[in-house]
């Protein structure tokens, strides 16, 4: 890792030459963010406005705003109750991948055994396999182990299809490639004597890794919840495959629904898009830092 | 009792055997001092003592109890890394607290033993703060402190001086010196410095490529080496080496090297005689080679004349560096001295510490000179 | 470690041994199964099943070649775009004060799901001009309006295969969703030449072209071929974009759209299967290349 500046910067050139790097830039970033925009304002826009202007006019005719879309979704649409489905869909399943793949990357970090390295070039590897594939097996496998019970408090079946037990078991096994080879190359970059110095200080394994190498690794575990909450948030394919109930939907499934049934009625489309993109935004947001870490610790070592 | 005894203990990486054979006792309370050039087994021989490492064959036993199979945190021993490998999200105190901790000692003992051991070590002001705060010197002494709180029965110490600056190098092995005269505990340290093992040691063990090849106490190591390598290693400047033979010329024995002569003064002519037409390597060190006009009383002078390449005045002395035919010698003489670089000079050999060993295996061989007062 | 039992890694790694048993594995082998039975995996048919996907039997229920060239084309376009145009915002943002800002605007699509994006570009590309963003434009200049996702032609020239209008279209959603990330990385990377090889570059007299291609790109190659490599693998199981968009209708099918219909739709699980595998398949090489790479990244520190 070179300690000097990057190579971008230190050049002197004056403003007015720097003036086409500047335009070709933000036009990029306009252009970026423009449907995203087009979006959330017309969320807001009466239903007729829609349909007869531009977006673009919104900002010309500020009477035409309103908040009506929101409340017939979030009222009618039952939208609200598929945010919560979303939420309890998807912290558990982050929670649990992060769980289970830490313990498996402490494993594959620190501890010695046969085959160590093929486990894990196989976990990895499982990478390739195409999700919409393993639909069909899956759903099968659900449908023979359906527990018809309801499950107390959060509502849907113990198990099986229909069941949010399901959905984090599936969540957290499809996520569990990525999340494994996160942590264990993340694991594998703490100094070696820390770890001996916690075992010869009378640390068992476990304590190892929870008192040392878990507190180190926050960072690690920050960027792996935020991929995996986005990527179970966003998900729609899993939802519709092996959920089935539509008490339990979450946001995803929700807003295909709504597409299929209103079709171009952008009013509710629009309010319902931007609703479902508002937790991952904010999500997004806050933890910027972490997001490009976690990547560059997937994507690029050092 | 911790004494520690390594017997035949071996370690194979794969094909490569980085220690052989390793056989040792080390007495209880005793400063042992491991040292070598680096990869000489050293370390791995200390990781083995600790448990980090696995031993391929022999056994290691402490206080009497075999440990081979015994996990490293069961043997009763304390280390300190060279990296010092403080848990960083951790304060001082908790970090020197860890190991208790996890060993279920009552809240009160803990504190008690940390507060103990920070005093010791004059590191109390720093207990609430986060090993990152630290600077090198301070973070070496919470390491320390770590292992001084746990009680152990040894203490191994990996090259713990070396992340420092000279300077505190120098401070900080008094320190520790001062630190086993406290505890009485065995210490086994391992380092790359000899000056570190001559200062510090009760005895030094000198080990190269994975072979122990000396034991005993610094200045046995340092008068009686029992191979050329110890002899080259130890001892700073480095003792003078060269090839030769011992001839006879008619009446007169000489001590010959490559361009190199020295004739045997007749009263020590009994000594040199048995290895007469010996392939040898001599060894003189650079302090019994000196000035013709500043000879310290007693010795019995042997004459040479050679060529001063370089002098460096070190204020109490003056190095020189001589050059006879292809043979290059390091004296240490008197600061009074009238040799100049470039010119030629003569200086007085110390036949009585010469020392010479076998050509082909390097082993010492015996010259029975007998020592002038 | 010494004292520690033979069995203590397996049981910290059952669980996601299990997990990845149960989701992964297990439906890989039973999807190679079906592939060699027929539509109720009832019988065994060998290669049957393949050998439909290479003829093409029956376009218009299942149109094998249209989507196995339209997922090549996938791989060509989606990634030709998405990797230069990062590596350009790349190097172009990395002079800017407002770098930060400007990455992170351009990130955001990543952080959208593919069914609100589909809605946004639904929104956009809409072929009434007074809703849809494009035609706006289309027809502000002059233009007639243009049906964006459901046009399988090339303007006057008409589609050549799956070089489509549509099919163009999804790329370029797929571009801007991926493009963050291809700029984010490849940042990153950016950050670790050191400024005095450019410096020294640009005193020897090189342009800013010739420091780009001579310089730059070289030192980058590895996380380039990372980048790379990810993107065609995602082009490779491009799925949710092309589904939810247009359903793979007009002829946008993929490989795993295809498949997902004849799955679920035909319910002709054989042939579904082996379309499932040949995907498969298909990324394996990739990911070979992409792990050996990160292995020799790992050897070399």
């Amino acid at each position: 890792m070179t300690t000097t500046r990057s190579a971008s910067s230190g050049h002197r050139v004056t403003w007015w030459q720097r003036l086409p790097l500047h335009a070709v830039v933000i036009a990029v970033v306009v252009l970026w963010s423009i449907p995203t925009l087009g979006l959330l304002v017309s969320s807001f826009r009466e239903p007729s406005a829609i349909a007869s202007s531009g977006w673009w006019q919104a900002f010309t005719h500020p009477d035409q705003l309103t908040l009506a879309n929101y409340e017939r979704v979030l009222g009618e649409q039952g939208m609200g109750r598929a945010f919560v489905n979303s939420l309890l869909i998807t912290v558990p399943a982050t929670v649990l991948v992060i769980l289970v793949a830490a313990h498996a990357a402490y494993a594959l970090a620190w501890m010695r055994f046969p085959a160590r390295g093929l486990i894990f070039l196989v976990i990895v590897g499982l990478l390739v396999v195409p999700l919409e594939t393993t639909l069909i097996p899956v759903l099968r496998l659900f449908s023979h182990t359906t527990i018809e019970r309801e499950l107390p408090l959060l509502g849907g079946n113990v198990f099986g299809t229909a069941s949010y037990t399901g959905m984090w078991l599936a969540h957290a096994g499809y996520g569990l490639p990525f999340a494994v080879f996160l942590l264990r190359n993340f694991f594998v970059s703490l100094p070696r004597d820390l770890v001996e110095a916690a075992h010869l200080d009378g640390a068992s394994d476990l304590q190892v890794f929870w008192r040392v190498i878990l507190p180190l690794s926050l960072p690690a575990i920050a960027a792996l919840a935020i991929f995996q909450f986005l990527w179970v948030w966003n998900d729609l394919l899993i939802a519709l495959v092996l959920l089935g109930d539509p008490t339990l939907a979450p946001m995803t499934l929700k807003i295909t629904n709504l597409v299929s049934s209103f079709g171009t009625s952008y009013q509710v489309l629009t309010a319902a898009a931007f609703l479902s993109m508002a937790l991952p935004l904010v999500v997004f947001f806050a933890f910027q830092r972490f997001f490009v870490q976690g990547m560059l610790a997937g994507a690029v070592k050092g | 009792m911790a004494g520690i005894v390594f017997d035949r203990v071996t370690k194979a990486f794969g094909d490569s055997l980085a220690v052989r054979e390793f056989s040792l006792e080390v007495v209880d309370g005793e400063f042992l001092v491991l040292v070598g050039p680096s990869g000489c087994g050293k370390s791995t021989t200390l990781r083995m003592l600790a448990g980090l490492d696995e031993i391929t064959s022999g056994t290691i036993s402490i206080g009497g109890r075999e440990v081979n199979s015994v996990a490293a945190k069961d043997r009763d021993i304390a280390m300190v890394f060279q990296t010092y490998a403080l848990y960083p999200h951790m304060s001082v105190f908790d970090n020197m607290a860890f190991g208790l901790k996890l060993r279920g000692v009552p809240r009160s003992d803990i504190q008690q033993r940390v507060q103990q051991a920070a005093a010791l070590l004059g590191i109390e002001e720093l207990l609430r703060r986060k090993p990152g705060q630290l600077s090198g010197g301070q973070r070496q002494r919470v390491a320390l402190g770590r292992a001084i709180v746990r009680e152990p029965a040894a203490f191994l110490l990996d090259e713990p001086l070396s992340n420092l600056d000279a300077k505190l190098r120098v401070q900080t092995r008094a320190e520790i010196s001062r630190l086993h005269q406290r505890l009485g505990t065995t210490f086994v340290y391992v380092t790359h410095d000899q000056v570190e093992a001559m200062t510090m040691a009760t005895r030094i063990a000198v080990m190269n490529e994975g072979v122990l090849q000396q034991v005993g106490s610094p200045q046995e190591l340092y008068d009686r080496p029992t191979n050329v390598f110890v002899a080259g290693f130890i001892g700073s400047p480095a003792m003078n080496v060269f090839e030769g033979t011992v001839r006879r010329e008619g009446e007169r024995l000489v001590v010959a090297g490559d361009g190199l002569e020295v004739e045997v003064p007749p009263e020590r002519a009994d000594s040199f005689a048995p290895l007469e037409g010996r392939a040898l390597t001599f060894g003189m060190r650079p302090e019994h080679i000196h000035d013709p006009a500043y000879v310290p009383a007693g010795i019995v002078p042997a004459l040479l004349d050679a060529d001063v390449d370089i002098t460096e005045l070190m204020g109490n002395e003056t190095f020189l560096h001589l050059q006879r035919g292809s043979t290059a010698l390091l004296a240490r003489v008197d600061p009074r001295t009238g040799a100049r670089a470039g010119s030629r000079t003569s200086v007085v050999m110390d036949l009585t510490h010469l020392r010479a060993f076998d050509a082909a295996t390097g082993l010492a061989v015996p010259l029975e000179v007998p020592a002038t007062v | 470690m010494i004292g520690r039992r033979w069995w203590t890694p397996w049981m910290w790694m059952t669980p996601a041994l299990a997990l990845v048993s149960v989701f992964l594995v297990y439906p890989s082998l039973d999807t190679l199964r079906r592939s060699l039975l027929d539509e109720r995996s009832k019988a065994f048919v060998g290669l049957d099943n393949y050998r439909f996907i290479v003829e093409n039997p029956q376009p218009l229920v299942a149109d094998t070649h249209q989507a196995l060239l339209t997922n090549a084309l996938w791989l060509v376009v989606f990634t030709g775009l998405t990797v230069p145009f990062g590596l350009l915002l790349a190097v172009l943002t990395g002079r800017l004060r407002y770098e930060a800002a400007s990455k992170s605007a351009i990130f955001i699509p990543m952080a959208v799901s593919f069914v609100a994006a589909s809605v946004i570009w639904r929104f956009m590309l809409d072929f009434n001009p007074d809703i849809g963003t494009f035609n706006a434009i289309v027809t502000r200049v002059g233009g007639d309006p243009v049906a964006w996702l459901q046009d399988t032609g090339l303007g006057p020239v008409g589609g050549i295969g799956p070089l489509q209008l549509n099919n163009l279209m999804l790329m370029l959603i797929g571009v801007w969703m991926w493009t963050g990330f291809a700029l984010v990385v490849l940042s990153a990377g950016l950050k670790g030449i050191s400024s005095e090889v450019i410096e020294a570059a640009r005193v020897d007299g090189a342009t800013e072209r010739q420091i780009l291609f001579r310089i730059i790109i070289p030192i980058l190659r590895p996380t380039i071929i990372v980048v790379t490599t990810t993107l065609l693998i995602y082009a490779m199981k491009i799925f949710d974009l092309v589904w939810v968009t247009t359903g793979g209708r007009f002829g946008t099918d993929v490989v795993s759209t295809l498949f997902f219909k004849q799955a679920f739709i035909n319910r002709d699980f054989g042939v579904g299967a082996a379309l499932a595998f040949i995907l498969l398949a298909a990324v394996v090489p990739l990911m070979a290349i992409s792990v050996r790479r990160f292995q020799a990244e790992e050897e070399r520190a």
